[in-house]
């Protein structure tokens, strides 16, 4: 009865929810088509992004050579390595040897860790994602709410809020944030951790197996080392979280300023619904397909913002890995990460426009 | 709706509150706080920087030791004593028969041997120091030898002063390996080199358990060590790179040795009567490098204007006041030979500076780009800058990494600091005043004098001489004429600070000693 009576609310909720619901589906045919599209211009533009970095290394004035051997070398050991890098060939040479490596999953190795730098990211990347994963919650959790009430609320105390929120997120420097969230909620509160994903005490208790460690301290159902890594992770997450705050609270407000001067919703609202329902029952549900897509963008944001957020609280992940190697002149590492954030950006890119096309029928 | 808003901000607080209050570290366990950046591997033989000689020296024993407070007298280690024939040319070595490999293998000659000659074959970092001597990958198999199980003769391919080698032999790249274990674990004739980058295989106090490069490297203590069973379990090495948050879990008690501690958090760090702030000599100095195939540079006047261009006074109180202590001669503080007294053999003069410019060629001033080797000098570099604006040099500072260039001769004004292991002048003579082949194509880039493009026949002569002679007098003479040269020529590097590296501790934490030559051991370590 209760089963029937959910079944019933739902085919009506989809009945009233203008369109999209009841469209037919998306020939299998066009979408794949469209996909091979993508793929081509992906290739491309990782190609070219491959070709800046790499042309970049070559006219920094780093050695290779000494990020490997440190700068007390003798002559030997330096025309050594330096024929093992195979830098005595010419440019071009040198890139489409590292281009038909990197075709065969080969990224090189990183001089600044002597293991091969897919070996690196397998281990650093997940820690980034991880922290992006947890940052974006809380950048959506608060900042869609944030944004449609300062919205609805135009003018009042919340509005204000969000502007200033979103103010200060745009202009406070991340780093300083985050030593003055460190001073505040590690050392003066003592709720946090203060460095790297984990106290020490607590290493090696996990055994990694997806890499995220919350998901592997979960799977092995070891509770302590869990709540340990999230006391490390929830700082650094939350402030990456309210850089994101600023952005997505201001581009729902005004997505939703829009929506709520459309007719349909002065027709709902004449029809006597209440405030909450025209809100997100109604304008919510026409905005979604927008914030999607400032939700893949701003993924892509925290990937940027992990660089900083990741040397302030000595984050083991891919921000602070291409930070030493830009440091350290390690190319293949700076090569290496920025064609996987470039990778990253174009895959969120293209989930982000499959899921508009299915979520919004006037694309198809 | 703001209720939901409010709800959602209160759970994420309720979130931040659970967790439970994290203690500071536990007695039986030692946290250090450092920077790992760039260590590419834990291997001895391919190594010979700061840090990674600390990690290593914990590892591995050496055959002898220096004590941090001592380093002219040479200690048993793995070796009980040793003796040198008349000729000055065969080093025989007795090791100990109770140490043990962390495998359970017992410690012989014939690893010793094998370890050098691995260090000599290989032909990374780790054997700049040994190497020194003559050995090549050619004669070395033949002139380190395993006599019996207990004992090993080095024969020296040249004339060497013997303290020298047995110095060179204290150094971490010079640890004992497992030949058994890592010959077990070699690929592709690499001497077990990929295989030791990330394991240990040593009879040191520590084994290696865990180790992610630039994240942490965990250390278990060896219940079986032949000094004994240290007080420390386990030993962190944890990558903070950020001085602000080394600070706040310094003073929380999360960490208890704090390294590469940035100038300002030292300053805050002084107050604290918790700390205590250990600034270890280092054998090494802060410099101004003059390009010599620089036209304007080459003239004697103009390096002695640089002299006295530079306030060095007013930073030896705030930003060098850990860093490094004021020295300007090449022979390092407390060392055979070195002056009692060289803090202020120049001072800053911006008139006399101006005057020596102009009776150059220069009454105008000259303008010149000045480089950092690196970030860590860069506040030095603004502080010349600004000092030398008043002496007539217009110095146009361009902030990067700089050492590439500078061992490729390509800069005109570099500031520079630099370190050394070998604890006697002769390590440091060769780095700055030592130039066999002034030539381009020679590309000896590892001495600073070549860097500069200047050669100098008479002090050639004497860092030879001081490499052979035995006597301590006569090498006391040989250094303090050194000196007398190269501070009489106004030397194309330009000396004004010897290095300090500050070591930052808890004061609970007994028996942590950096060590000058960066073979810091935590055998002694105890947490009160």
């Amino acid at each position: 009865m209760a089963s029937a009576d959910l079944t019933s609310k739902q085919e009506s909720r989809h009945a009233r929810a203008g369109g999209f619901a009841d469209a037919a589906p998306h020939p299998l045919t066009s979408l794949l088509r469209r996909l091979a599209g993508r793929v081509v211009a992906v290739v491309t533009t990782l190609l070219g992004l491959l070709f800046l970095t790499f042309s970049m290394g070559r006219l920094l004035p780093a050695d290779p050579v000494l990020a490997i051997t440190g700068a007390e070398v003798s002559k030997e050991v330096y025309d050594r390595v330096y024929n093992e890098l195979g830098l005595g060939q010419p440019i071009w040479m040198q890139f489409f040897s590292y281009v038909g490596k990197v075709a065969t999953g080969d990224l090189g190795t990183a001089a600044t860790t002597g293991q091969p730098i897919l070996t690196d990211l397998m281990t650093i990347f997940p820690a980034t994602i991880e922290l992006a994963i947890i940052a974006m919650i809380i950048g959506a959790v608060i900042g869609i709410p944030l944004g449609v009430t300062a919205a609805v609320r135009r003018g009042t105390i919340i509005d204000h809020i969000a502007r200033i929120v979103a103010l200060a997120g745009h202009s406070i420097p991340i780093f300083w944030t985050g030593l003055m969230a460190l001073f505040l909620f590690y050392a003066k509160l003592k709720l946090v951790g203060a460095s790297g994903r984990i106290d020490v005490f607590y290493e090696g208790l996990v055994t990694p197996m997806t890499g995220f460690l919350l998901i592997d301290a979960a799977i092995q159902q070891q509770w302590d080392v869990f709540y340990n890594a999230l006391g490390h992770i929830i700082l650094p997450a939350a402030i990456l979280g309210y850089y994101s705050v600023a952005y997505i609270s201001r581009m729902s407000r005004s997505f939703m300023l829009e929506q709520l001067s459309q007719e349909y919703i002065i027709t709902a609202r004449a029809k006597g619904l209440g405030t909450r329902k025209v809100v997100w029952r109604h304008a919510f549900r026409n905005i979604r397909v927008q914030l999607l897509t400032i939700l893949a963008l701003t993924f892509g944001g925290l990937l940027e913002g992990a660089v900083l957020i990741e040397t302030v609280f000595g984050w083991p992940g891919l921000g602070q890995y291409l930070t030493r190697g830009l440091q350290m002149n390690d190319m293949n590492v700076v090569m290496g990460s920025v064609l996987t954030i470039g990778a990253v950006f174009l895959t969120i890119n293209i989930l982000s426009d499959v899921l508009y096309r299915i979520l919004d029928p006037r694309t198809r | 709706m703001l209720k939901q808003l409010l709800t959602t901000i209160a759970l994420t607080g309720a979130l931040m509150g659970a967790q439970p209050a994290l203690a500071a570290s536990p007695p039986n366990m030692l946290v250090i706080g450092t920077n790992l950046t760039g260590i590419r591997t834990l291997d001895p033989a391919q190594n010979n920087a700061r840090t990674v000689s600390e990690l290593i020296s914990n590892l591995y024993d050496n055959l002898v030791q220096l004590s941090p407070d001592d380093l002219k007298t040479l200690k048993p280690m793995l070796a009980t004593k040793w003796e040198v024939s008349a000729d000055g040319k065969i080093i025989t070595l007795t090791l100990r028969d109770d140490a043990v490999f962390q495998s359970g293998n017992k410690v012989t000659a014939e690893d010793a041997a094998w370890s050098i000659q691995r260090v000599i074959k290989m032909g990374q970092v780790g054997s700049t120091d040994v190497a020194l001597w003559g050995f090549t990958p050619e004669n070395v198999e033949k002139l380190v030898r395993a006599k019996d199980e207990h004992t090993l003769e080095i024969e020296l391919p040249q004339s060497v002063n013997t303290d020298l080698v047995l110095y060179s032999l204290a150094g971490s790249s010079i640890g004992i390996v497992d030949k058994k274990t890592v010959l077990s674990h070699e690929a592709n004739g690499d001497f077990g080199g990929a295989w030791l980058s990330a394991n240990s295989a040593g009879s040191g106090p520590f084994s290696l358990a865990q180790w992610r490069p630039n994240d942490v490297a965990i250390f278990n203590a060896q219940p079986k060590y032949w000094g004994g069973k240290p007080a420390m379990a386990r030993v962190v090495a944890r990558h903070i790179p950020e001085s602000g948050n080394l600070r706040l879990q310094l003073e929380a008690g999360d960490v208890d040795v704090g390294q590469y501690v940035a100038s300002g958090d030292l300053d805050a760090l002084s107050t604290n009567k918790d700390m205590v702030i250990d600034n270890v000599p280092g054998l090494g100095f802060y410099y101004i490098a003059l390009n010599q195939k620089d036209p304007d540079l080459q003239k004697p006047k103009v390096r002695e204007a640089f002299q006295h261009a530079f306030d060095w006074k007013a930073i030896s109180g705030n930003i060098m006041r850990y860093t490094g202590f004021p020295w300007q001669s090449m022979i390092p503080r407390g060392m055979i030979g070195a002056p009692d007294e060289a803090a202020a053999r120049y001072d800053y003069d911006p008139a006399k500076a101006k005057q020596l410019l102009a009776e150059a060629g220069y009454p105008n001033g000259l303008k010149k780009v000045l480089n950092p080797s690196g970030a860590p000098t860069l506040p030095f570099a603004e502080a010349l800058q600004a000092s030398a604006r008043a002496a007539g040099f217009d110095l146009d500072l361009v902030p990067g990494e700089f050492t590439p260039a500078f061992r490729e001769r390509k800069f005109e004004v570099l500031l520079g600091n630099s370190g050394a292991r070998l604890p006697d002048p002769f390590a440091v003579a060769t780095q700055y005043a030592f130039n066999p082949d002034n030539r381009d194509e020679a590309r000896l880039g590892s001495y600073y004098l070549w860097r500069t493009g200047m050669k100098v026949d008479e002090l050639n002569t004497l860092i030879d001489q001081s490499m052979r002679e035995r006597d301590t007098e006569k090498r006391t003479d040989i250094f303090k004429k050194m000196d007398g040269i190269y501070s009489g020529m106004a030397a194309p590097l330009v000396i004004f600070f010897q290095r300090t590296d500050p070591y930052v501790m808890r004061t609970n934490v007994k028996g942590y000693h950096g060590h000058t030559t960066w073979s810091t051991r935590w055998h002694d370590v105890t947490k009160e």
